[in-house]
């Protein structure tokens, strides 16, 4: 035991006394550490914003939307259709009778600016009915969803309008002004992971009223340019789909101008997005991990060739192979220990202001924290001590003449 | 019993059209407590023969016995223990571990025999105030001389207490005063028992050996016993045949050198009186080289 402490205090002195070649082989098993690890975690970082921007709903939600069904049309693509023709209450009607549907909850758009403790001229507002908060399971970060029994006078806010209308005060219990009424703020959602692709429809900037209650304030009957649904069974079947299908052709005298689709079509779609992304960030992480170590080899062969003289002197002066190999390993081990830790505090640092300054958002993966120092060591201490043996078994005369 | 038994010893480089003779069926025995110099013009053989007799090198062909054991086939493990515990060498350019202090450097052979830190530094100390650097201890090699460093140099050799010290043109690299005083602290060594066995150009060094071989062409030329002090007698011949000293003097020396010892080896049987005038002969300006 005395022994090997002995050997790192003698590697120690050694890496010491050659401050220079040290650092420098430090600093290839730093970078290569670090590429590694930032690699995997900025991929997977990435990775992950791009799954919540493609949001994920339940299996059994699916979602009706005006327009004319084109191949594979996905769920957000409805967007577009909205401006065409919208549904109607009728249309609402006839989806919740069809067997099957559990609940379902319209989506429209309404206008006229809103006035909290600060006025916002245009918000984004959303009309719909209570089942909304049960289709979508967003979790509130106060208050609740409005309910049937609120007179319509409740709503609920996207957490960034609850921002804009109240500052930093809480915004339940409060009192807003639209179109003239008095309505009351029931609820205050959590961020929306999963907002839609434009910035308007981001439902954390959305303001959501009571469906009834908005059609009587604008006075017209509202056009709602998507029915979220959900299906009884958990599963999402195809038949419910199909029943809904049916039924809207038929309360449209027979033409297919509503699309159905489950909200996990577009799931799927992601899915594939995500499954490539993985594979791109194994991938870079691969490719990183081999420039690394191949980095990591070359710094170790050259600083090993470099000792030559030094180890055909020790040799000479009565050290043995085994001696010689102890020293050796024990200096890579030491350097490369040192480097990996270095560049795992390295990437850590990165990591975080990566996450505090820019838009990436790269996550730690314990993995990559865990075996690229692992391989980083192995890697090190393979390249650092491999030559030193071939020296080591030479003649020592002939590593003395390699100087 | 022999320290030291060559037999028929002989050492090659390359191989096929570019088999280069290093040392040719050399056969050389040394005993306890002898000292020897050995002579030669360059690439006769000296360094490599040092080299064998160190266990630096492992010789193509032929018997090395150094003490009761026949170290000529030893395993590369073996022949560092060997290294370790009985041989102390001394090389020309030093060869000191750059970034080790001097005290380190010493007791390097030490760790190598496992010795504790505190044993290590304090025998490594006790050798370095025998060479007279007990102040310089902690000096690194390139804050020393050349003759401080050659000292240093001993005193890693001594380190060990081998039975058998060998010096590779311990002076080659020095001027004369450091050259002087390396070849006494060599000599002290040797008056303490130990065997030494050192290379040289310089014929008047051989007055502190008691032995003097010549090599040429990896062949051992001549071997003479000598007095301590004395100049041995080829030496003598070699001495004053070797003018002074620019370098194109040099060169002319060592092809004069060449001559003095191709004519001795071309009558051996006429005797050597009559040898003697005709090198004299040969260079007429004659002059002692050193003190």
């Amino acid at each position: 035991m005395s022994l090997r402490r002995e050997n790192l205090r003698l590697a120690y002195r050694s890496l010491q006394a050659a401050k220079a070649r040290s650092f420098l082989t430090m600093l290839g098993i730093v970078i290569g550490v670090t590429a590694v690890i930032l690699v995997v975690c900025i991929g997977q970082g990435v990775k992950q914003q791009i799954a919540n921007t493609l949001g994920r709903y339940g299996k059994d939600v699916f979602v009706v939307q005006p327009g004319q069904s084109h191949g594979g049309g996905g769920f957000f693509t409805g967007m577009a259709g909205a401006s065409s023709s919208l549904l109607t209450q009728q249309d609402l009607r006839t989806v919740q009778k069809a067997s099957g549907v559990a609940s379902v909850a319209p989506l429209s758009t309404a206008s006229g600016s809103m006035t909290g403790d600060y006025t916002v001229a245009s918000p984004f507002i959303i009309a719909t009915t209570p089942d909304f908060a049960d289709i979508v399971q967003q979790h509130m970060l106060s208050g609740g969803f409005f309910e049937q029994s609120d007179d319509g006078k409740a709503v609920v806010l996207g957490m960034s309008v609850a921002q804009k209308l109240f500052n930093d005060s809480s915004a339940v219990g409060q009192t807003l002004a639209w179109r003239g009424r008095q309505l009351m703020v029931a609820g205050v959602f959590d961020d929306f992971k999963a907002p839609p692709l434009s910035v308007e429809a981001n439902f954390n900037n959305a303001v959501f009223v009571p469906y009834d209650m908005a059609q009587k304030a604008t006075g017209n009957p509202l056009g709602i340019y998507q029915i979220l649904a959900k299906t009884q069974s958990k599963g999402g079947s195809a038949k419910t789909l199909g029943a809904v299908d049916t039924a809207l052709v038929t309360a449209h005298g027979g033409a297919r101008d509503a699309i159905v689709a489950p909200a996990s079509s577009a799931q799927s779609a992601s899915d594939q997005t995500i499954h490539l992304l993985t594979l791109l960030v194994a991938g870079a992480a691969i490719i990183a991990l081999i420039v690394g170590g191949v980095g990591i080899m070359d710094v170790m062969l050259v600083s090993v060739t470099e000792r030559m003289y030094e180890i055909g002197l020790r040799k000479a002066i009565g050290a043995t192979n085994h001696q010689i190999m102890r020293q050796f390993v024990v200096e890579a081990f030491v350097l490369s220990a040192w480097g990996a830790f270095i560049g795992l505090l390295l990437s850590c640092i990165t990591v975080g202001l990566l996450r505090a300054y820019t838009s990436l958002q790269p996550v730690l993966i314990w993995q990559a924290l865990l075996f690229a120092p692992l391989i980083a060591v192995s890697v090190g201490m393979f390249f650092g001590s491999m030559p030193a043996l071939k020296a080591a078994r030479k003649d020592p005369i002939e590593a003395l003449r390699h100087d | 019993m022999a320290l030291i038994e060559l037999k028929d010893v002989s050492k090659l480089y390359g191989f096929g059209d570019a088999t280069n003779v290093a040392l040719d069926e050399v056969s050389l025995t040394i005993e306890q407590g002898e000292c020897v110099a050995v002579m030669g013009p360059s690439g006769s053989g000296k360094s490599t023969l040092m080299n064998i007799i160190g266990l630096l090198d492992h010789p193509t062909h032929g018997d090395y016995h150094l003490g009761d054991k026949k170290v000529s086939r030893l395993g590369t493990n073996q022949r560092a223990k060997a290294r370790r515990d009985k041989i102390g060498f001394i090389f020309q350019s030093f060869n000191l571990l750059p970034r080790l202090t001097a005290i380190d450097n010493v007791a390097l052979p030490l760790l190598y025999k496992g010795m504790s830190q505190g044993k290590r530094m304090k025998k490594a100390w006790d050798m370095l105030e025998r060479v007279g650097l007990g102040d310089r201890a902690y000096y690194y090699p390139r804050q020393l001389s050349g003759g401080q460093k050659q000292s240093v140099a001993i005193a890693r050799a001594l380190v060990n207490e081998p039975q058998l010290i060998i010096a590779d043109e311990p002076t080659g690299n020095l001027d004369s005063n450091s050259s002087r005083l390396v070849m006494e602290l060599l000599s002290e060594i040797h008056k303490t028992g130990n065997t030494v066995i050192f290379v040289t150009h310089n014929p008047e060094l051989t007055r502190f050996a008691t032995r003097v071989v010549y090599m040429q062409d990896g062949t051992i030329k001549h071997d003479e016993q000598t007095r301590l002090g004395e100049v041995g007698r080829y030496a003598r011949a070699v001495m004053y045949a070797v003018p002074e000293t620019t370098e194109e003097d040099d060169l002319a020396g060592v092809s004069l050198l060449m001559n003095v010892l191709d004519k001795r080896a071309e009558a051996p049987k006429a005797g050597k009186r009559a040898a003697r005038p005709k090198a004299k002969k040969a260079a007429p300006k004659r002059k002692k080289v050193a003190k």
